[in-house]
């Protein structure tokens, strides 16, 4: 038997892979960035539930042309989701996102403007 | 229900399940043709088949299994003409139908939706399952402390736990597809149950064997441990096992002992070997015993003989009556050994019937010499190896009798008495004359082979004596070996002497009693040999004695304090009715009776023939038990009377009309001999002549067909037995005149001997009437 236990969370579901993400504590609430590199943005969901950011979306293999011949291949294609819990409910933060270099950036801003 | 085409991968020897993830090396064309199709597209999907068959090379649709799995190509890598890929399984599927065969396999699939029933039925069955996989990691990797349920916590689902329980458990390929095809969760929840609990059971029997050696490897360990430390603690306390003491002892003793080169280096090659052995190996009390023989026997020990001749002969006579020739030839043998110490030993064979004192000659001998003396009954002796030894690989093997006697005797140069050599058996079991013919060839006993000792050992030194009652039956080879001595039977004034010198003396003793208490006189002593026994020897005699001894020394202890002297009306009362009657002799012999002397092996016997005309009957009868020379001797003597009836007197009618009957007495007792031709021809002559023969005329020797009488033996037993009997006039061969020197002097006094050349002499002495016609046909 050669198979093997993927130990990435969620494996079970039907979601194939998860984009990195770190996770930074700012001044009004929190910044999350994932590493999405070559997923259109399009092919981005985001949805908010109780304490839960949920990141999904589709990366596809947009490089395939007829005579081509893949000779190596370590990029995860297919179906993702993201489910990044954080300590504050989310459900009235104020959501804001940025896709820049590849990187896709989501502030959410749940304390108002200079308190904390 | 959700229809799509994929490329598809066929898979040998293993099943992608939904949501694991699984490595496979891509080989055949129309696979990496189906794989570079997937990785072509956006997805990456594939779907992933076993096939029946993993010998099949192309498969097609009907070569792959009913239910596959769509899989996700998460990782690739070329390496030569294969391709590394990386597949995550994500639903199962169905094949429907081929889409294209060429150049990659494409199937029209329906994806099946993920079961999802519950019920009690599966609660129990999911958590009987994982006790049961549990179960059995234990068994297959004990060593693996990571418990399953830690492994499977993450993953609620009861089928995907069973997915993630193959990758876990080498369950074979036909199981694995099985429960690929499992439609809902119970069905795959009974098939897994099954299949650990078969595993299970195998898996818990396999342990058991295993841990059963184990334990017996253990114990063996711990054993041999546990002696190297006894030995241990031994050697520091400076104490020894009683083994190891015995061969430390064993090791000393042959230090000690002086050996031969060879028997040194044999009995040092057994002790390595003993040394080497568990003391519980069969073979370790035969090497010990074998070593100790070794050491035991007196391989150079010997004896200083004392060869003073006059001690010797003044020994032989304070043990031994009359016996001249046998002494004489001992102390000739003492003076050849002392001129010329290298003298072979002679072997001597002491021939005589029982009780005439042949085995105390032996010991008067060893004594004389100042030997150490050995005796074996060599008496219904079957079996070579018991004399040779038993080779050692036999169980229970041990030296034979000669070389244990001279282990006891413990010099190698005692005087060994082989008892009975005449009564040797032969049979099947190999012939102990040829192993007792080696033994005493003085050519081939320097060095003799016991097959057991397997050493020569030197027998040369030792004095052999041998006794016999007859040289019939000794094998002719070993008679010549041996230089026979006779002792004939005693007189009865022979065995008075012999009671008085000896046996009384002895027997009062054994009995507890003084001299003075108890005597028997000469008168006694004479009723006691003539009444209660009858035999050559004494031993009958010192056994009647002893009877007596007793008797007065119970009725000493009783309180009689008066001496007795036992008078010969006593004796009834000691000894009960006498047992034999003194005169045997018949007063009234009739016509056709001749008493004969007959060599018997208890010396010799009077023996009456008995010869009777059958008128109107035919031929010869013989009856008592008669050998074949016996009967010869009856027809030679029937014959001659016949040709010579006219000169006899004898009418040819009855010889002509009548059969004859010869009839010898004591039917029981087997006879043979030659000896008895002259009686039977007297008994025959006075049969047909009807005149009596003399009641006091006993007779012997051999006829032939012309009339003459050839010597015979065993004439002083003989002649000493028609006395015992009371008959006056002995007829014997005239050949044997000298044998009558033998015969103690006073007996010879008490008796008319008649020697006669011819049977006509016989005859002519015997029947007094035969002797009236002729001296009146001579007149």
């Amino acid at each position: 038997m050669q198979i093997l236990i993927n130990s990435e969370n969620g494996i079970y579901q039907k979601n194939i892979w998860q984009p990195s993400a770190d996770i930074y504590r700012i001044e009004q609430g929190w910044l999350v960035k994932l590493d999405l590199a070559g997923v259109r943005s399009e092919d981005i969901h985001l949805s908010v539930r109780g304490q839960h950011l949920i990141i999904q979306g589709l990366r596809r293999d947009w490089i395939v042309e007829t005579g081509q011949q893949y000779y190596s291949m370590e990029i995860a294609y297919n179906r993702f989701k993201r489910v990044i819990e954080l300590p504050t409910h989310l459900e009235h933060a104020r959501i804001t996102t940025e896709y820049r270099d590849g990187m896709l950036l989501i502030w959410l801003k749940t304390a108002p403007k200079g308190g904390l | 229900m959700e229809h799509s085409t994929y490329p598809t991968l066929p898979l040998k020897n293993t099943v992608l399940f939904p949501h694991l993830v699984l490595p496979l090396s891509v080989g055949r064309s129309k696979s990496i043709a189906a794989v570079e199709t997937a990785l072509a597209s956006e997805d990456k999907l594939i779907a992933v088949f076993p096939q029946h068959n993993p010998r099949t090379e192309e498969p097609t649709a009907d070569d792959l299994f009913r239910f596959g799995t769509v899989g996700v190509i998460k990782k690739m890598a070329r390496s030569g003409d294969t391709v590394q890929i990386l597949v995550q399984g994500i639903e199962r599927v169905e094949q429907l139908e081929t889409v294209q065969a060429e150049p990659y396999l494409s199937l029209k699939v329906t994806t099946l939706p993920e079961p999802s029933d519950t019920g009690t039925e599966i609660e129990a069955l999911h958590r009987t399952v994982i006790e049961l996989a549990g179960r059995m990691i234990e068994l297959v990797q004990p060593q693996v402390q990571v418990s399953i349920h830690h492994i499977i916590s993450d993953v609620e689902k009861p089928l995907h736990q069973i997915y993630l329980l193959t990758s876990v458990l080498s369950l074979d390929f036909d199981k694995e597809k099985e429960l690929l095809a499992a439609a809902t969760q119970a069905e795959a929840l009974h098939l897994m149950y099954r299949y650990l609990n078969h595993e299970v059971q195998v898996l818990e029997v396999r342990q058991k064997i295993t841990s059963t050696a184990q334990t017996e490897i253990d114990k063996k360990q711990r054993e041999y441990v546990l002696r190297q430390q006894l030995e241990a603690i031994q050697e520091e306390l400076g104490e020894k096992s009683p083994e190891q003491a015995e061969i430390s002892e064993l090791r000393r003793r042959m230090e000690e002992t002086e050996l031969p080169e060879l028997v040194r280096k044999e009995v040092e090659k057994e002790l390595t070997r003993l040394e080497r052995m568990p003391s519980a190996a069969p073979d370790y009390q035969l090497t010990r015993g074998y070593v100790e023989l070794a050491l035991e026997l007196p391989w150079n020990k010997t004896t200083e003989d004392r060869l003073d001749l006059k001690r010797a002969r003044e020994i032989l006579d304070e043990d031994h009556f009359d016996l001249e020739d046998v002494k004489e030839r001992i102390i000739e043998h003492l003076a050849v050994m002392k001129l010329n110490p290298e003298a072979k030993s002679p072997i001597l064979c002491f021939v005589g019937p029982p009780g005439v004192g042949k085995t105390s000659v032996g010991q008067s001998i060893a004594r004389a010499l100042g030997r150490k003396f050995e005796r074996m009954s060599l008496g219904g002796l079957h079996d070579e190896a018991e004399l040779r030894g038993h080779r050692r690989t036999y169980i229970g093997a041990m030296p034979g009798r000669i070389i244990r006697a001279i282990r006891r005797a413990g010099y190698k140069n005692p005087l060994l008495m082989l008892d009975e050599i005449d009564k040797l058996g032969r049979d099947f079991r190999g012939d102990p004359a040829a192993a007792l013919l080696e033994v005493l060839d003085p050519a081939q006993n320097v060095e003799f082979h016991d097959n057991y000792l397997d050493l020569p050992f030197d027998l040369s030194k030792v004095f052999f004596v041998t006794t016999a009652n007859t040289l019939d039956t000794i094998p002719r080879p070993l008679l010549d070996r041996m230089e026979v001595l006779r002792l004939p039977g005693y007189s009865d004034e022979e065995k008075q002497q012999i009671a008085r010198r000896y046996l009384i003396g002895r027997q009062i003793g054994e009995a507890g009693l003084s001299e003075i208490q108890l005597s028997i006189p000469d008168e006694t002593l004479r009723y006691v040999i003539r009444r209660y026994t009858r035999e050559a020897g004494v031993r009958e005699l010192e056994r009647v004695l002893g009877r007596i001894a007793r008797k007065v020394a119970t009725q000493v202890a009783e309180g009689q304090t008066q001496p007795m002297t036992v008078k010969p009306k006593k004796l009834v009362e000691l000894l009960g009715p006498e047992r034999f009657f003194a005169e045997e002799v018949r007063q009234q012999l009739p016509p056709g009776v001749a008493a004969g002397l007959a060599w018997t092996e208890a010396g010799g016997d009077v023996l009456y023939v008995e010869a009777a005309l059958l008128p109107e009957g035919k031929g010869l009868t013989l009856t008592g038990q008669l050998g074949n020379i016996m009967q010869e001797s009856a027809k030679a003597a029937q014959s001659y009377l016949w040709s010579h009836a006219e000169e006899l007197r004898i009418d040819q009618k009855s010889i002509r009309e009548s059969g004859v009957h010869i009839h010898v007495p004591a039917g029981a007792i087997p006879k043979d001999g030659p000896s008895a031709g002259v009686t039977m021809a007297t008994a025959l002559t006075s049969a047909y002549a009807h005149w009596p023969v003399r009641n006091d005329t006993a007779m012997t020797g051999e006829i032939t067909l012309s009339g003459l009488v050839l010597p015979v033996g065993g004439i002083k037993e003989k002649v000493l037995a028609a006395h015992r009997a009371g008959i006056r006039r002995i007829i014997l061969p005239k050949e044997n005149e000298k044998d009558l020197r033998e015969i103690p002097e006073h007996v010879r006094q008490s008796l008319q001997f008649i020697l006669a050349e011819r049977i006509e002499e016989v005859l002519t002495a015997a029947i007094p009437e035969l002797n009236r016609l002729h001296s009146r046909g001579a007149a």
